[in-house]
């Protein structure tokens, strides 16, 4: 170890905190002018400590799971008679969609369509969460090395929970629809209106660019449009919950505060993501993406 | 200045490297604590500031065994892993850590509540600076209730937290 003298450590001590401190903000604004910065660093410390954070977050996904479990028996008798019901519904839906699948295929040979890519799947359990910062996101533990890739739906069994932003080899981070960042194109079953809904760190996101012609009413359903390419159209989103003064508020089908699993949806559509366009030799202007931006800053 | 420095206890020695090692350690896992998932509905945005209990203990008993560097490294690798805009929470520890230091000799050997009072008014500095800096970060007026409620709950939370620390810094250094 090096000695240094006693005026010159005071010296040190002195200034390591102010010069932190300025580190600190010129980290900030990098940061802030250039988010691709650090988004390589992201993604190493992401899988860096993927595996301690699986392990940490086991006993806590367990225990979850144990209080899931005993409430589980208390209400048995309730969810029973539930299910029961919704089974007979089911059963008849279950009827509807085979004689419609069936007609479909007939059609769909009539018009010799094109067939919609194969989907695949990887269910990824939740590691880490935003920690109270004024971020919506979550950190999953499989990554490129599952076939994961930038911009496939994360969804759960009730509906779209977000989007992959940042993908490393073994942790992937999940922007969730709640994000002040998250923008997806989506319409209004029924109307068929389009919009986009639109993060606002609070539960209930917004739809925004809606026409004005539009008619809507509480509790219709919001579904993805397809537009952007990114997602597939009609993957459940939420409910319009609030109408209230041109603002109208979604609430999500996913209770996004607790998530536990995900599943992330390959639609074979990651590739429409917009990639860097070259200059064009000819107009001088850039070249159209194959797709406009899902992000729609 | 100087007279003031002196009149402090001076920081008794410590060899033992796993103590030496505590508080970075503990700060270490409060930051990596806050990012866990627990499964309590609405928990993410109200996590409490876990960190900065850790950095507002050791900073008092220990700042010798917590230096500005790891605070600052800490901050980053919370931020990064959080997704949040990196810089914000090293920062915020960093600022913390000045204004502890210039009042710290107010805490030293001081009854509990006292030292408690201290870090209520702390938190609430510190929770509002964050808030701030992410008004000005994102440019838009955010919702300060979630911030509020994260105060409250580490206020609440610090007895529980500065325990555990104290406990843990008496049985590897023999001082409190």
């Amino acid at each position: 170890m090096i000695r240094l003298s006693p005026q010159l450590r005071a010296l040190l001590q002195r200034t390591t905190l102010p010069f932190l401190v300025l580190a600190s903000m010129v980290v900030i604004i990098l940061g802030k002018a250039d988010q691709s910065l650090l988004d390589s660093l992201r993604r190493t410390v992401g899988d860096a400590v993927a595996p301690a954070l699986d392990t940490a977050s086991r006993p806590l996904a367990a225990v979850g799971n144990l209080v899931d479990r005993a409430r589980g028996v208390v209400a048995m008798y309730q969810e029973n008679l539930r299910l029961t019901e919704e089974n007979e519904k089911l059963l008849q839906w279950q009827d509807a969609a085979l004689r419609l699948a069936a007609e479909n295929e007939q059609l769909r040979g009539l018009l010799r369509l094109v067939p919609e890519p194969a989907i695949s799947y990887v269910t990824a359990r939740v590691i880490a969460n935003s920690g109270g910062a004024y971020v919506r996101t979550v950190l999953i533990n499989a990554g490129s090395n599952d076939g994961l890739a930038r911009g496939q739906a994360a969804m759960t069994g009730e509906g779209l929970a977000g989007r992959l932003t940042e993908v490393g080899a073994r942790a992937a981070r999940v922007l969730l629809i709640t994000d002040l960042n998250s923008r997806i194109p989506v319409m209004v079953e029924g109307s068929r209106e389009g919009a986009v809904l639109a993060g606002d760190n609070s539960e209930r996101p917004r739809l925004q660019y809606l026409p004005a012609s539009a008619t809507l009413k509480i509790g219709d359903r919001v579904v993805t449009s397809g537009e952007g390419g990114v997602f597939p159209p009609g993957l459940p989103v939420g409910i319009i919950a609030s109408v209230d003064s041109g603002a109208v508020r979604v609430e999500p089908s996913v209770e996004l505060s607790q998530l536990g699993y995900l599943r992330i949806v390959n639609y074979g559509l990651a590739d429409a993501l917009p990639k860097p366009v070259p200059v064009s030799p000819h107009t001088g202007r850039r070249g159209k993406p194959a797709t406009d931006d899902p992000e729609l800053h | 200045m100087a007279l003031k420095v002196f009149s402090l206890p001076a920081l008794p020695r410590v060899d033992n490297t796993a103590a030496r090692l505590w508080p970075i350690a503990t700060t270490v896992l409060a930051a990596v604590g806050s990012i866990l998932p627990v499964h309590i509905a609405g928990y993410a945005a109200l996590t409490p500031a876990f960190t900065l209990m850790a950095a507002y203990h050791w900073t008092i008993y220990r700042p010798d065994l917590l230096p500005p560097a790891a605070l600052f490294a800490i901050g980053a690798f919370q931020d990064l892993l959080a997704g949040a805009p990196v810089g914000v929470s090293a920062l915020l520890l960093l600022l913390a850590r000045g204004v502890v230091m210039s009042y710290r000799r107010y805490f030293v050997n001081r009854l509990f509540p006292f030292v408690w009072t201290g870090f209520t008014i702390l938190t609430g500095g510190a929770l509002l600076a964050f808030w701030a800096l992410h008004c000005v970060l994102d440019w838009a007026l955010l919702d300060f209730r979630s911030t509020a409620f994260r105060a409250v709950l580490t206020v609440a939370i610090f007895p529980l937290g500065s325990f555990l620390l104290g406990r843990t810094q008496r049985a590897l250094m023999g001082t409190a």
